[in-house]
């Protein structure tokens, strides 16, 4: 997106530098606020997945909350069962995860639009469950994914209140710039350009000597391996990775939050991850202010939530852009 | 063990092709799956619900559930899908705008049940007995209320079957999917056309609900089992086709049963998903379906 603009290497010194601001900024926001933060980088690596599959390659996916969860497990299972340090195991389950993607990308090449949302939605609710039929997955208890304190180095360099919080917000806010700034440049690779020249024109790109089931089977891969780095960080914050907390919701959640990005910008990722954190926070206060019923309580943040997202479909199908530099994104498509 | 198993599978794969049909519908009138569907049939299975309480009576409730059912199929159609295919015709997402707007349509018919009736589980009783035939000593799983099931099913498709094969509206129906632009000049009204396929999808779903309902419990999400089940049937019976529909509901049904009986009731939906993939791998469209949606 910025490429136009930017060199990578400006890109990366410029992510960089947002990356100190953040981390200082971690510094004076309380406890609570780092911990959404960390979800918000959470949500942007998912967001960033299905950007790159819907709004580059064209194919769409109601599964990434199950690849999610391959990476959460993948990333657990290394981390108790074969002690992996728990970098490692982020990337072991990345890897599981986009070999998962690579598999269902084959397939997925095959099919079209509802054929693929159905499939993967099928997905969404069918593999989580499998977690019950293996007893080294831990059933409905889960795995234990809990890295702990931060190490003793990173206190020292963060101070005396350098809590685990901060310390999750330090490792999910690092792989966020990372693979926002790894994702923009491969958007303006040739592969970037091909994915999105198939999307466009499926017959021209093929005629011009694009290999398209190629380019889809490679984005869904990459999508996977993203969706599934994301999904080891959840399972980071919440210390442990369950059946349950990859739920049907959750597929729904980040498809929602790559709509409000506008699907085909991975800046609006950014914003995307802000409003899924936001709302439930939102509409609890809102809950409360109203007179904070049970009902209201539990379906408030889901009223708002869809509410929005149909407003952005019918209003700003190609999301929610600011000001003019928002415009001269869309241009360049 | 066997004729139980199988019996059990009938009745829950007569609901899934009652699901996959009102899917098949929509699809056949505007090209859409509509992900709302078991929002729309939950919501109906509501107003059932409260008709039973106040009227005592769930046959009075049956019919009005799915009278609402068409009405607000008819309703989503005419006061959503339409303005939404209007605005969005390009862009990054208008592939997927139907998919997106309809699950944010499902989210917001479901959270307002919520506030409206709250989120516990209600009973919906209905006067047929849950409990199955008794031949000899042997009780059989399937009771008088799966019955019912089963032949509403058979009912709702022969309607159909009858509707799309032998009268003008059906015809109208068909070339309304079949060739929209030539069927608008031969006089069709294809959006008004397309609104009664709508409806006929509402009314089916809110009858799948209202026949469910009484063997489970209502609450704004219990549909949503049902709508996946309900849409890998339609998808292995190709989208296309009304039969298809049926015998993907039924296959569907009888294998999940085996499978709950003979190996474990929690990886169902994942067999759903490799049966689904096998399907459309082998035959992209589906058993029935055809590369032109011509026949009924």
């Amino acid at each position: 997106m910025r490429s136009r603009r930017f060199s990578p290497r400006q890109s990366a010194l410029l992510l960089f530098a947002l990356g100190i601001a953040l981390l200082a900024a971690s510094r004076v926001v309380d406890e609570l606020r780092t911990y959404q933060g960390a979800q918000v980088a959470v949500y942007v690596i998912a967001i960033a997945s299905i950007v790159l599959l819907t709004g580059y390659s064209g194919q769409i996916s109601l599964g990434h909350g199950a690849i999610m969860a391959l990476g959460g497990y993948g990333a657990a299972l290394s981390f108790t069962l074969w002690n992996f340090p728990f970098a490692l195991a982020i990337l072991f389950g990345t890897l599981v995860g986009s070999v998962g993607g690579f598999i269902l990308g084959v397939a997925a090449a095959r099919l079209s639009g509802p054929y693929l949302a159905g499939s993967t939605l099928a997905l969404a609710v069918g593999l989580p469950t499998l977690a019950d039929q293996f007893h080294i997955l831990g059933g409905e208890q889960g795995l234990n994914f809990d890295i702990g304190d931060p190490p003793h180095w990173m206190q020292k360099l963060g101070g005396d209140n350098f809590t685990q919080y901060k310390w999750f917000f330090w490792i999910t806010t690092s792989f966020a710039l990372v693979v926002i700034w790894a994702i923009t440049n491969l958007l303006h690779s040739s592969y970037g350009r091909n994915w999105k020249a198939g999307r466009n024109n499926a017959v021209a790109a093929g005629l011009a000597g694009i290999n398209i089931s190629q380019g889809k089977i490679l984005a869904f891969t990459v999508s996977s391996g993203l969706a599934s780095l994301s999904g080891a960080l959840f399972g980071l914050l919440l210390g442990l990775v369950t059946p349950t907390a990859f739920p049907l919701s959750l597929s729904f959640a980040i498809v929602t939050g790559a709509v409000l990005a506008g699907v085909g910008s991975l800046t609006g990722s950014i914003l995307g991850g802000v409003v899924l954190v936001a709302i439930p926070e939102l509409s609890g206060a809102l809950a409360t202010h109203l007179g904070g019923s049970q009902k209201m309580t539990a379906n408030l943040p889901g009223l708002l939530m869809s509410s929005l997202l149909i407003v952005v479909v019918l209003f700003m199908p190609h999301g929610v852009r600011i000001g003019k530099f928002g415009r001269q994104q869309q241009a360049n498509k | 063990m066997f004729i139980d198993t199988l019996l059990i599978g009938i009745s829950s794969g007569a609901i899934y092709s009652l699901m996959a049909l009102s899917l098949v519908l929509v699809w056949r009138s505007t090209r859409i799956v509509n992900f709302a569907q078991s929002g729309q049939a939950v919501f109906s299975t509501y107003i059932g619900y409260e008709i039973a309480v106040r009227a005592h009576d769930y046959w009075i409730s049956l019919p009005l559930a799915i009278i609402f059912g068409a009405l607000l199929g008819s309703l989503v159609d005419l006061l959503f899908m339409r303005p939404l295919l209007r605005r969005v015709k390009d862009g990054p997402i208008a592939e997927i705008a139907p998919v997106i707007a309809t699950l944010g349509l499902l989210g917001l018919l479901q959270s307002l049940l919520g506030l409206i009736w709250g989120n516990a589980f209600l009973q919906y009783a209905s006067p047929l007995s849950a409990k199955g035939f008794t031949f000899g000593s042997h009780t059989v799983p399937f009771s008088p209320q799966n019955l019912f099931i089963v032949l509403a099913s058979c009912a709702v498709l022969v309607i159909f079957g009858f509707i799309f094969k032998y009268t003008n509206l059906g015809l109208a129906l068909r070339a309304a999917s079949f060739q929209p632009e030539i069927a608008q000049l031969a006089g069709v009204r294809v959006s008004r056309v397309r609104n009664i396929g709508w409806a006929f999808a509402g009314a089916t779903g809110a009858l799948a609900g209202a026949v469910i309902t009484p063997t489970a419990t209502l609450s704004p999400n219990s549909l949503d089992l049902l709508f996946v089940s309900g849409f890998i049937a339609a998808v292995i019976g190709g989208l296309d086709s009304l039969v298809g529909a049926v015998v993907g509901g039924l296959v569907l049904g009888i294998g999940f049963s085996f499978i709950l009986q003979y190996i474990a009731g929690s990886v169902t939906f994942l067999v759903g998903f490799i049966i689904l993939m096998v399907v459309l791998l082998i035959r992209p469209r589906g058993i029935f379906g055809r590369d032109a949606g011509r026949h009924a």
